[in-house]
Order: structure tokens, then sequence, then C-alpha cells
């Protein structure tokens, strides 16, 4: 009933009929979404995006730049100033908040587990609010431990006695628990050492193409968003710039994305090239 | 006769005194918490009213005690037995440490952990009852615990007003000038003191989250 | 969707604690309202020499005739003290004066008859706080006008009309509040048409009857049951014209003591109008003037009344 909608971003290609249910269908959409604080501050302009079934879509952006504000957006613990946020077809705004968040898998920075519950209650928790019965919660916390990687005895272990990397796992599990179709996760590795966080990434992108979840992942570090995003949505200063996959954003001729590039290559070659070639490199980089 | 030798001999004075002290502290802060914990949770949320609900509680703590008593007395129905001005008194004294405590404990609690349980989809209430409230209870406690040992001291005064208590053996030793009888109650008051401010110590310390 | 109510999701140990905590809380608030008294009687007196005295005649009588413990809380602060203190329960009886129950406590205007005073007390006492009055012990403890006795003798002075011809060439000495108080100093001059030799000297209480016997004044106000009137050979004035209001000591009790102790109140009653004005001026003196024991000084007296043994 909307019509053919005009996309940016897609490289001129647009969608009928958003009604359809095929895989084409946007589990998550932006329409003229915009975002701004009480003091006039424009977070979010004019955001148009679509998230379909089964992908990975990252924000990539530096700070300010709209990614993390957009994310709240989807389990609308933000309101959009204008526009509208549609999950599954249906305007968030207009239905139950509450259902709508347990419906979606939520993963921050910092893993916000609640130090006063044991890790098999952290993890139990969406399940236990649905109603779920013990046993079911109990087989099902054993189950999460065992797809991020961690011993079945950590359950009745607390947050305070885990490490940051064993933390961020149990928060994944705590987000996959319930099943939710929709993954929201904000820059969820930031906090973590570079081996822990390349682990948890490859581990995350194993578990990506087993559980094929539709996932929207923040963050600022282009190896990150290469490596686990089906498609990345660049944005500055509460725009979104393009919506590109891995391969089309290597070559991409916009500005900031060849920026983007140029910063990540010229890491690249550090870490492979001699240190000889390293030195010079490191002098003529800009 | 000695202290210990008078203490003994009117052994049921010191008891029934030492139990009313008990409990108008008892009331009095237990009236504390139950309109406190809701003022404090009200203006931790709603930051709007910090400084009203904190602001007024500090203007009762600048009226001297005795002179609190004496202005509730021509109250009516309250002013007409001295066990009610006494408790009401305390109570107003007892709030600010429960109303601030409850506010500072709510705030303290960690941010990631509250974004984390509403994205899950926890309700205001739950949050309220799952999250903060047990996170913030060790701070919490820690302001009744200054709620009940000044209540202890603010009672013994409220014995001038004629509402019982330790304070009664105090007023009475000094009218007739006799040490005993100041010590009988001044002593019992103090170790009251002494034994809730380490009693309730020891409680907030074991509620201490890990 | 139906929502599970959570209960038990506090950390395990720390919340165990918090509900046995509350207990022992509220098992010491409640215990403290269950002392039970009952073989006791809790008497209480304000803090001067004369409340102390009556209310240890009255334990005395009480111990003396019935099987029952007396507890003293004397020097309780004042009458407001001695009135929450009997309104909470937690003394049983206490000696109070007709004229302060009507005014300080009862909030009313007195009058000058003492039969009167003393009706509308025990009838207001017993409807509004449930407290019976005692009968009235006998004397009068209200303002006496004292001269020195060699005076009175010498001018054959009995009443206060008849001293008002004499007064134009005394000076007279008050305390503070006596000069202030309309039903005080003013009062009485208009009433008798009193008139001193100059303006009447205020000085502290206590410097009164040494004034007084030094001749620095002829004539001062004090209290009709003072230790001193018949140690120092002072004369106290009457009051014809009924000026002065009553303020007869009785005993104030709470009516649940009379019911469940009918015994206590008859003891108690058997003071009644045994204490003549002297006879109390002679006990106040006993202990202010003499420094003697209280319990003895009131054990001589119920003797030689012949009420103790």
């Amino acid at each position: 009933m909307h019509g053919q909608r005009l996309q940016i971003g897609y490289a001129g290609r647009t969608f009928e009929n958003v009604e359809n249910t095929s895989s084409n269908t946007p589990v998550i959409e932006f329409r003229d979404v915009a975002y701004v604080l009480p003091n006039g501050r424009e977070l979010l302009g004019g955001l148009n995006l679509r998230v379909r079934r089964g992908e990975t879509v990252v924000l990539l952006g530096r700070s300010g730049s709209g990614k993390t504000t957009s994310l709240k957006l989807i389990n609308r613990l933000l309101s959009p100033s204008a526009g509208q946020v549609f999950v599954n077809s249906v305007d968030n705004g207009a239905t139950d908040v509450i259902q709508l968040r347990r419906g979606i898998g939520y993963v921050i920075q910092e893993a916000g587990l609640f130090p006063h519950y044991s890790i098999e209650k952290n993890i139990g928790l969406v399940p236990k609010l649905k109603g779920w019965r013990e046993d079911r919660i109990k087989q099902r916390v054993q189950e999460m431990l065992q797809l991020v990687g961690l011993e079945s005895d950590i359950a009745s272990r607390f947050p305070h006695q885990l490490s940051g990397g064993q933390r961020q796992r149990v928060g994944v599990a705590r987000a996959l628990a319930a099943d939710p179709e929709i993954l929201l996760m904000d820059e969820p590795f930031g906090a973590l050492d570079a081996l822990t966080r390349d682990q948890l990434q490859r581990e995350f992108r194993a578990l990506q193409q087993r559980l094929n979840k539709t996932v929207v992942f923040v963050t600022h570090d282009l190896r990150e968003a290469l490596r686990l995003g089906s498609r990345i949505a660049l944005m500055e200063a509460g725009k979104l710039r393009l919506v590109v996959t891995p391969e089309e954003f290597m070559k991409s001729s916009d500005p900031l994305a060849s920026a983007y590039v140029q910063a990540f290559v010229g890491d690249e070659s550090i870490s492979v090239g001699s240190i000889k070639d390293a030195s010079i490199k490191d002098r003529g980089v800009q | 006769m000695n202290l210990f030798h008078f203490l003994s001999q009117n052994y049921d004075q010191v008891v029934e005194l030492t139990l009313e002290h008990l409990w108008l502290v008892g009331i009095s802060t237990l009236l504390a918490v139950l309109i406190g914990v809701p003022l404090g949770i009200l203006s931790a949320r709603h930051p709007l009213w910090n400084r009203p609900v904190l602001g007024s509680a500090n203007l009762i703590q600048t009226v001297p005690s005795l002179a609190l008593f004496g202005f509730l007395l021509p109250v009516p129905w309250l002013g007409e037995r001295a066990d009610r001005i006494a408790i009401l008194a305390l109570t107003l004294y007892a709030l600010l440490p429960v109303i601030r405590n409850t506010y500072t404990g709510i705030r303290g609690v960690d941010p990631a952990v509250v974004e984390a349980g509403r994205g899950m989809g926890l309700t205001d209430r739950q949050l309220l009852m799952q999250v903060e409230l047990p996170l913030a209870l060790n701070v919490i406690f820690s302001g009744i615990r200054v709620a009940v040992v000044v209540s202890v001291g603010l009672a013994t005064i409220a014995a001038a007003i004629g509402a019982g208590g330790l304070g009664e053996f105090i007023f009475r030793g000094l009218a007739m000038v006799n040490n005993q009888l100041i010590l009988a109650g001044a002593i019992p008051a103090a170790l009251l003191a002494l034994g809730a401010d380490f009693g309730l110590g020891w409680l907030e310390k074991s509620l201490r989250p890990r | 969707m139906k929502e599970q109510r959570n209960e038990r999701h506090r950390d395990a140990s720390a919340a165990r604690r918090l509900p046995g905590v509350a207990l022992i809380f509220v098992l010491l608030i409640t215990s403290s309202c269950a002392h039970s008294r009952a073989d006791r009687i809790v008497i209480g007196s304000k803090n001067f020499t004369e409340s102390l005295m009556l209310a240890e005649l009255m334990a005395q009588q009480i111990e003396a005739h019935t099987h029952l413990k007396v507890e003293r809380r004397f020097y309780l602060a004042g009458t407001y003290i001695c009135q929450q203190a009997i309104l909470a329960g937690r003394i049983d009886l206490y000696p109070e004066y007709t004229g302060t129950a009507l005014t300080a406590i009862l909030k009313q205007k007195i009058g000058s008859d003492r039969a009167d005073v003393y009706r509308r007390v025990k009838d207001e006492y017993e409807k509004r706080f449930s407290l019976t009055l005692g009968p009235p012990l006998g004397f009068n403890d209200t303002f006496a006008m004292e001269i020195r006795g060699e005076d009175a003798r010498r001018l054959n002075l009995k009443t206060l009309s008849q001293a008002v011809p004499f007064a134009t060439h005394w000076h007279a000495g008050f305390g503070y509040e006596f000069m202030e108080r309309p039903d005080g100093y003013p009062g009485l001059a208009a009433a008798y048409d009193l008139h001193f030799a100059g303006k009447p000297r205020v000085m502290d209480l206590g410097l009164l009857a040494p004034a007084l016997k030094n001749h620095e004044i002829d004539i001062a106000a004090g209290n009709a049951t003072d230790g001193l009137i018949p140690a120092l050979d002072f004369f106290v004035l009457e009051d014809d014209r009924r000026y002065f209001p009553p303020y007869e000591a009785v005993a104030v009790m709470r009516d649940e003591i009379v019911r469940q102790h009918p015994d206590v109140a008859e003891a108690v009653a058997e003071l009644g109008d045994k204490i003549s004005d002297r006879e109390m001026q002679q006990l106040n003196y006993a202990l202010d003037g003499q420094h003697r024991d209280p319990k003895e000084v009131a054990h001589d007296f119920l003797q030689r009344k012949g009420l103790v043994h």
C-alpha cells in the first residue's frame, strides 16, 4: 500500500510492496527517522534504512555519528522525534514496548550483567519473564553456555568472578536465551583486549552462520565491520551515508568510506609487511 | 549505693524504660522507612522532585528537636499525647538520612545494568524491585542505620515532654541532683545507640552486593 | 502474555537474613507493649518537696494495706509530664491539685468555691480521661499572705480584710510571677482595695522568708503550706473574701487501677482530710528545713495518725 520506495544508498535499487511476505520483507525499517535532543541538537536526521531477515547490518561510524542512537530506536529505548521505526511491519511506537523488548536480544559493551544474580539467573532472565518452566529454563541456560563456548559449571558463579571476555559471552548468551528473532549489539567487544576481541568476533561469526538471526551491530572498527557484516551502513554526523556490502565498501569512492579504508589498509600493511617496510610506511602514510 | 547496685534494685524500671525507648525508636524508624524509601525512589527517578523532597527533609533537620516538640504540642489529637508527638518528631528527623540514602543508592546502581535490564524488557516496576532496590539495599540500609542512631539520641530528649524512655531517668536525676539516676538513663541510652550502630553496621555489611 | 511474579531472586544469603532481622525488630517493638504490671503499682510525683511527700504517703499506705509492690517514679518534671504519664498508663497514680487540674489541664476558668472546683475536676477527669479523683487530703495549698507572727498577735489580726488599714504602713515583697499574673497581686489589690507603702518589692522566692524575718518587708506572698511558716513563726492571713482559688491536694488514679485493685483506692482514700494546712507545713519543713529522709517522715506521720502500725 505504500507503493514503491526509493532506498537511498541501495545504488538505485528499489523495493515493491512492503507488505510482501517474501524473504525480502524488512524485519526492521526506519522511515524518515530523526532524533533531536531537548536542547535542539540533532543526533539523527532523515534516516531511511531497511534490515532484511538473516542479515547482519553493521552501523559503522565515529562517536556522535548517530549509530548507537539508531540502535536504541529499534527497541524503543529512545523514541524518534520524527518518522517511524517498524519492526516486523509494525510501528514499534504503537505496540507494547515491553513485549517488543523481550523479543529482541540486546548486548551492550559493558555487558550489564546483574551482579547480584548468578550466571544462570542472568541468562535465564527473559525466559523467566516470559513464563517458561523452571526445568526448561535450566536446560536452555546450559544450551546457551555451550553455544557461546563456556563451561557448564559457570552457571552457578557470579559476574564478578568472571573475566571480561567471559562476561561478554554471557551477555550474548543472555540475549539469545529466549530465542529472539532480532539481535542488537552495541560495540559488544569494544572493552576487551585485542586477542579476546578477535576470538569473540570469530566465534560470533560462526554463531551467526548457524543461527541466522537478524542482527544490527554497532561499531567504530572497520575490521570488525568487514568481518561480521553482510552489509555496512556508514554513518556520519547523524546521517546515513551509504549502505553497501563489505566488498563494495572497500572499493567505494565515497570520501569518508575511502578514508576508513585507508586507515584500515595502513594498519594491515604494518602487520603483514617487514619491519623495515613498516617503518617506511609509517612515515609515508598520512 | 553504687550504680550497679542501683540498676539491679530498679531492674524493672530500667527494663520498662528501655523497652519504651525501643518502641519510640522502632515505630518512628519504621514510619520513616515506609515514607522515606518511596520518596527517595521518586526523587531518584524523577529528578524534578529531587529538590523539593530533599529540601524539605533538610529543612526539618534544621529545627531544634525541643522546639519541634514544642511546636507540635498545640496540634489537635497529636498534641494530646506526648508519645504521638515524639513519634512524629522522631519520624521527621529520620526522614532525611533515609530519603537521601535511597536516592544515592538507586542513582548509584550501574547504569549499564539498568540499561541492559530495560533493554531486555523489564517493566519499570520489575527493574525497581528486581534490580535497583536489591543493588541499592546496603546504601539504603546505612541510611536506616544513621536514622536509628539519631533516633536513639533524640528519644532521650523526648522524655522532656513526657514521652517516656530512658531520658526520664536523666531528667528526674537532674531534678533530684542524683547522679545515679542520671547515669541509669544515660548509660543504657548510650549503649543502645552503640549497639544499634554496631548491629546494623554488621547487617549492612552482609547486605553488600558482590 | 502472562507475567510470572518473581519472588526470591535476591542474592540468596543476604536476603535470607532480612526476614530474620525484620522479625527481631518486630518482636522488640511488640514486646515493649506487652510488659505486664499485674502486681505493681507505679506512683509518680512532681519535682517539688510537697508533691514528693504526698506521693510517699500514698505509696506507704498502699504498701501497708495491700499486697502490692509500689514503684516510685518521683520528680517528674511537671504537671504536663505527670498527666502524659498517667494517660499513657506509665504511672498509675499521682498527687495533683484541684486548682492546677482545672486551669492547667482542663483549661477552664477557676472559681473560688472549693467544693465546686473539686466536683468539676472530678467529673471532667472521669469523662475525658477515665481518671478517678480521690478525696481531698485536707489542706489548701493556695497563695498565702504571710506576716510575722509577732505582728499578728500584737495587732490581733486574723484575716486579710482586718489587715487592710495597717497595710498602708507595710512594705510588701512578692515573687515575680505573683507580681505579674492577673490572678496574683493585681487581682488581690482590687479584691481587697489593698494599698502598701510604696511599690511591692519583687524578689527571688527563696529570699522572701529571710526578708520577712529581718523586717526588710512586712508582708510576703508565699504558699499556704510553706515549711518555713511554722519554723520562722509566720502567720497566714485568712483570705476571707475568697480571692485565691482553691488548690486542694487529691490523688489522681487510673480507672483501671481502681477497678482492678479497689483496695488501693481505699488505702489512698484513707488519707482524705487527714492533713491540715499546719501539718503539711510541718511535713514540708521536715524535708526542706531538717533534711530528714522522706520515707521516715512519711512513716512517722502515718503512725501518728493511726493509719499504719
